[in-house]
């Protein structure tokens, strides 16, 4: 790609990124939605956050590896529990962050 | 402008900058790698602000691809965010300006997404809030892009520090905090399953995150037929 290329290609992907944002709550807001699709966009953030924390335990290097060498799997265990007992994002970052540090560096050894 | 639902929004921010920062200095090095200058990888984090699709513009621009594809690569990932944008449209009715509401989901991304969400269910949304949440992010995403492109590849080794695993710890907790409903755990199970299935027996989907979207589609329709209390 030339210069000129790299700067329609950073437009072209900018428009695509904005306009999927941007365009429901700029038209959707003047409708009612029935309470069916309510209930459906409901389930949009459980599935979505369930789908990415799948493969970002699973596959994270960008193919599944259910094996002892992903470390993953295994900081993902603490990291859950404490989600799960403190609702807090702070100490969930603190305790999988922690977790992973000592796994990566003992991997090293 | 309500000075309290700022500094919030802001504090709510602070988890979200800590998993940014890493990647956001990353994506500016292998931008600047790829043959970005300092400029052109700031101005695509201030005008993209999508981390994958970042990344996968980078990909392409590294293999010597068409600018076609990496902007094709991108309606596909990008396409969640319509259904986060979707998704918020009836809390933000009635209490956000239609018009700010819609400047303000420029800041839209997975994380800024969950978290206001889940702030949602149990207060409303004002402009203020919105505000301090998305463009503490944005920032962060901007200023690590830069960091990192500036420092080209003179590279830290994040990994070491445990910092790989900032994002999968926060979707972990996102993924707690909005599961409120018996039908949300069912979802949540079916769109993992559905995903890692489609990855696997669809590699490309991996790849252009098109796995997440049918997931998110199937399980989000299963949880709808399965509500027995209508």
């Amino acid at each position: 790609m030339t210069n000129a290329d790299i700067w329609i290609m950073i437009i072209g992907v900018s428009i695509v990124s904005v306009l999927p944002r941007v365009l429901p709550v700029a038209f959707f807001s003047r409708f009612d939605f029935p309470e069916i699709l309510k209930e459906w966009l409901s389930y949009i953030a459980p599935a979505v956050l369930a789908a990415l924390t799948a493969l970002s335990i699973i596959a994270p290097g960008g193919s599944i590896d259910i094996s002892f060498n992903n470390i993953y799997i295994l900081a993902f265990i603490p990291t859950i529990i404490t989600a799960i007992k403190t609702r807090s994002l702070f100490f969930t970052l603190l305790v999988g962050i922690g977790t992973m540090a000592i796994l990566y560096n003992l991997v090293q050894l | 402008m309500q000075r309290g639902e700022l500094l919030e929004g802001m504090k709510d921010a602070l988890p979200i900058v800590l998993g940014y920062v890493p990647l956001g200095f990353a994506f500016g090095i292998l931008a600047n790698e790829a043959g970005m200058s300092v400029v052109q990888a700031t101005a695509m984090s201030i005008l993209c602000f999508t981390g994958a699709g970042q990344y996968i513009a980078i990909g392409v621009l590294q293999a010597n691809g068409a600018v076609i594809t990496a902007i094709l690569a991108n309606i596909l990932v990008n396409m969640r965010y319509f259904l986060f944008s979707t998704s918020l449209v009836p809390f933000l009715k009635d209490n956000v300006p239609s018009k700010i509401a819609t400047v303000l989901s420029y800041g839209l991304t997975d994380e800024t997404y969950a978290v206001a969400f889940n702030r949602y269910k149990f207060k409303k949304p004002t402009s203020s809030y919105i505000a301090g949440l998305n463009i503490t992010s944005h920032i962060s995403w901007i200023s690590s892009t830069f960091l990192g492109a500036l420092s080209g590849t003179l590279i830290t080794n994040t990994d070491k520090m445990g910092l790989g695993f900032a994002l999968p710890a926060m979707y972990t907790c996102l993924l707690v905090l909005v599961i409120s409903k018996r039908n949300d755990i069912i979802v949540a199970f079916i769109a993992a399953a559905l995903c890692l299935w489609t990855g696997y027996v669809w590699p490309a989907s991996m790849q252009n995150l098109s796995n997440i979207i049918i997931a998110t589609v199937v399980a989000a329709t299963i949880g709808v037929i399965i509500n027995d209390k209508r």
